[in-house]
């Protein structure tokens, strides 16, 4: 493997892992203040890239002003779901909440089916991200694959800044760590969850969009492996830390690029890759890399 | 008589379904045929899922893999020779695959037993996580297992899949299945082992000091649900004729998930019915998505429409009706009748010496919890051990009892060493405890949670419960047991409860039954830790004489750690004192009174 054709999988490592790292870290918030794996978290990824490809496909409008269309409707299907299907079962024992999240992933998944069909879509690329540019030594990159992390980064960046400078974030923080005392101290509790479903439907729009790019094309079940994928790369992280989630996803898109790059006769074991380090690691760092260790008080 | 009676209903039942299944062909179409032989595999599925989540309380997500085990497995072992020789395309088959052939009912125990196996083999590493991790790392394993098979062509012909699996799966064996499955299950969960299942969920911590083997039970449960998956994927495989490895994704799972949260969460009925009304749900459902003609005007099928309604009947269900169907509750002939009561009679003694604590250190990390605790108790003592808060109370007692493994020092009980056995060995080995934050089985009854203290005290095995018909064993002990725990309560004032739910119980009714459940398990040597914590004052002066009553009747050796002075001064013959960890002081009350280094540590230097 010569020195070009490494740094393509490095790029492509980095973008891949990125995106796994942006859906991650939705996943990561809704289930360090709830405890609730949100299964639907895949889908809403899914409906950021179909919102897209209808803003400017169908509706003709520019790239642009499709992408943050699509990135406010997403948000609002994030909260909407929070709102239908959650939020009446604060109370309940966790298993609900659950069961009503998978229900929430098939229903947008056969809702997608029903409204935008099951055939995958094409998916507009603005040129300037799709032109190579040539670098000395031969090595040549799309703009896009540059893009992807750089966009991650800044996002997540802000996230973090939210999350550890500013009140909401504090509030945020404080009821993951006890939500009732948070309560108690005047904090509105199921706004600060709708903030964070909101910000985590965000990522995951931008994250669907830009993997839709990608890979140029749309479908209903586009996000349920990279959905599970995600949601494995938080564990792996340490679920309930926004920078876990980060690392996590970035180790996930290393593991799979470089593992098919060197060993391309295991590429049918590519998902098995995943899976087998998450259990690894959650036999030997329970939980996860940057996630805090619990005790149960005797 | 009343079993009579209920034996005799359910043969009657039983036998009329036989009857219906053997007319079912003459006036079922293929379709409805299929439909009832889902619902069994499914009911199947949701039992073995159950097991293992709502009774054992193990979060599982991997059951479609196991499924996809016994299907393979069985459907390997039923095609014939001719039918793989043409089937494996695209790479050639394992030679001595060719020839292995087993007939069916063999296959499909076969087929479990693979599960099982390779339960087991995921159970040992992955059941030391609790929680949601679990279930993602079940869900893993699914996943990697369902990989494998799409990999090893030669073994599975891959993402090709097997067809043309001949269609064993009849009426008669599907519902066959269940049957024995269901008999099997519902013998089990109602002998004291199943007691033991629903305690390990309840209360891990209590379930151990109750001298249960949580680990074990949970592989074993584990391990049980499996095969239960193994055998309802190759049921599946020979009813559908058709598997390939897209049929076992995570999707499979869910399903099944939803049967038994649809029907009740540790539920036995629950998931019959569940599967029942989610199976006909489904395939009804697919009139939505076939094109209809209604007073002539055509409608077009829309594709996905079906899933759409399904997902969201269930999040209806799940918002408004969350506990399920049955929830937790079983089906019984009983509702039919009015109920009665039972009552009976039994007595126990046991004796010997006690307890020697030597040196004994622990350290977490840097910080130590105990700084060298020496100290021993002689038989029929009782024995206080205070100090402020912090000072290390009762990790003396997490150490005594085994949940900590002392840093250094020796533990000696009834002159053998325990220093690193676990809480359940050391409660083999005669002592038990209650704990400062009561930790009872909330939702078993007061006498289950007495019953299930005298689980170690039994000689049966668990697999005796799945027939225990023929092993009357479990029969014969399971009623001693439940005697036994029926006088110990009423020996702690605790009769009349006997059939409520343990979380309903007033508080002091509670800390008695954590008691009693403690005594169940015949110790030699009871550990108290704030018995008398949140009573008032007549409360913790009918406790003074409860503990007295206690070590004479049962002839115990009792340890308490204490905080109402009142009561430590009252009942104690000696009392030992730690702060910070360090053992400050030890004598009679009086001394303790006396002693100027005890008041410091309590009311601060300068107080004395």
């Amino acid at each position: 493997m010569n020195l070009n054709i490494f740094i393509q999988h490095f790029i492509n490592a980095l973008s891949l892992g990125s995106l796994y790292g942006l859906v991650a870290v939705g996943y990561t918030m809704v289930y360090g203040i709830l405890r609730l794996i949100n299964f639907a978290h895949g889908d809403i990824f899914m409906l950021g890239a179909y919102f897209v490809y209808f803003a400017t496909i169908v509706y003709h409008l520019p790239w642009a002003v499709g992408v943050i269309t699509a990135v406010i409707l997403t948000t609002i299907c994030g909260l909407l779901v929070d709102r239908i299907a959650y939020k009446p079962l604060r109370e309940a024992p966790r298993i609900s909440a659950l069961i009503s999240a998978i229900g929430v992933s098939f229903f947008i998944e056969n809702f997608a089916v029903v409204v935008f069909t099951g055939m995958p879509r094409p998916v507009v690329q603005p040129p300037i991200l799709m032109k190579p540019i040539e670098f000395s030594g031969g090595v040549r990159l799309i703009p896009l694959g540059i893009l992807v992390p750089v966009v991650a980064f800044v996002l997540v960046g802000g996230l973090m800044w939210l999350l550890y400078c500013t009140k909401p974030g504090l509030a945020m923080r404080a009821i993951s760590f006890d939500i009732e005392t948070t309560r108690m101290m005047g904090v509105s509790v199921n706004k600060i969850i709708a903030l964070a479903f909101g910000l985590g439907s965000a990522l995951a729009a931008v994250a669907g969009i830009m993997w839709a790019l990608r890979y140029p094309r749309v479908e209903p079940f586009m996000g349920m492996t990279p959905g599970i994928k995600a949601f494995i790369a938080a564990v792996f992280g340490g679920i309930g830390s926004v920078p876990g989630a980060m690392i996590g996803g970035l180790i996930l898109g290393f593991v799979e690029i470089m593992s098919v790059a060197f060993f391309p006769t295991l590429s049918g074991y590519k998902d098995a890759f995943a899976f087998l380090l998450l259990i690894m690691i959650l036999l030997f760092r329970p939980t996860g890399l940057l996630g805090e260790k619990l005790e149960d008080k005797i | 008589m009343q079993r009579v009676r209920n034996l005799l209903l359910t043969i009657i039942s039983v036998a009329i379904f036989a009857l219906f299944l053997e007319k079912a062909p003459t006036f079922l179409n293929g379709y409805w045929q299929r439909i009832l032989n889902l619902i069994a595999i499914n009911a199947i599925l949701a039992l073995s899922l159950n097991l293992i989540y709502g009774m054992t309380g193990m979060f599982s997500l991997g059951h479609a893999g196991f499924m996809a085990i016994g299907a393979y497995v069985s459907a390997l072992l039923v095609l014939s020779p001719a039918q793989k020789n043409a089937m494996w395309i695209l790479e050639d088959i394992y030679p001595w695959l060719l020839d292995v052939n087993a007939p069916f009912i063999a296959s499909i125990i076969i087929a479990g037993i693979v599960a099982a196996f390779f339960g087991m083999l995921v159970a040992l590493p992955v059941l030391r996580l609790g929680g949601d991790y679990l279930g993602i790392a079940t869900l893993g394993f699914a996943e990697i297992i369902r990989i494998l098979i799409t990999n090893t062509a030669r073994l599975t012909n891959g993402s090709l899949g097997l067809k043309g699996i001949p269609a064993h799966t009849t009426l008669f064996m599907s519902w066959g299945c269940l049957g024995v499955v269901l008999l099997c299950m519902v013998c089990m969960l109602r002998s004291n082992f199943g007691g033991v299942l629903r305690a390990v969920r309840d209360d891990e911590v209590a379930a151990r000091m109750m001298g249960i083997n949580t680990f074990r039970v949970k592989v074993l449960a584990f391990t049980l649900g499996c095969f239960g998956g193994g055998l309802g994927g190759a049921l599946m495989g020979n009813l559908i004729t058709t598997i390939d490895p897209r049929m076992f994704m995570i999707t499979q799972t869910y399903n099944i998930l939803m049967i038994i949260v649809v029907g009740g969460l540790g539920s036995v009925t629950g998931s019959i019915i569940g599967s029942a009304l989610v199976t006909t749900m489904l395939e009804w459902l697919r009139f939505v998505e076939n094109p209809i003609t209604i007073a002539g005007i055509n409608i077009p099928g829309i594709p996905g429409m079906r899933m759409v309604i399904f997902s969201l009947l269930l999040i209806i269900v799940i918002i408004f009706r969350r506990e399920g169907i049955m929830g937790m509750r079983e089906f019984t002939w009983d509702i039919f009748f009015p109920k009665r009561k039972a009552k009976s009679q039994e007595k126990i003694s046991e004796s010997d010496t006690v307890l020697e604590v030597k040196d004994v250190v622990l350290k977490f990390g840097g910080l130590s919890a105990i700084d060298s605790l020496s100290f021993d108790i002689k038989h029929g003592q009782i024995m206080g051990l205070i100090g402020p808060n912090g000072a290390g109370k009762t990790s003396a007692f997490n150490v005594i009892s085994g949940f900590y493994k002392p840093t250094s020092g020796t533990i000696k009980f009834m002159g053998k060493s325990i220093g690193g056995l676990r809480p359940d060995e050391v409660c083999r080995a005669g002592m038990s405890r209650t704990f400062q934050n009561i930790r009872l089985f909330g939702h078993e009854t007061v006498l289950q949670n007495v019953m299930i203290g005298s689980r170690i005290r039994q000689k049966y095995s668990w697999w005796m419960t799945l027939a225990p018909f023929i092993f009357t064993d479990v029969i014969r002990e399971d009623s001693a047991v439940r005697a036994r725990a029926m006088d110990l309560l009423s020996q702690l004032g605790l009769a009349d409860f006997a059939d409520d739910e343990a979380s309903s119980l007033p508080y002091g009714a509670q800390r008695r039954l954590e008691i009693a459940r403690a005594l169940a398990t015949r110790p030699k040597f009871l550990l108290l830790d704030e018995p008398a914590a949140g009573m008032n004052p007549q409360e913790s002066e009918e406790l003074l004489q409860f503990i007295r009553r206690l070590r004479d009747d049962f002839d115990l050796t009792i340890l308490l750690i204490e905080h109402d002075m009142k009561v430590v001064m009252n009942v104690c013959d000696y009392i030992h004192v730690l702060d910070q960890g360090v053992h400050i002081a030890q004598g009679t009350p009086e001394e303790i009174k006396a002693n100027p280094r005890v008041v410091e540590a309590y009311l601060g230097k300068g107080a004395a």
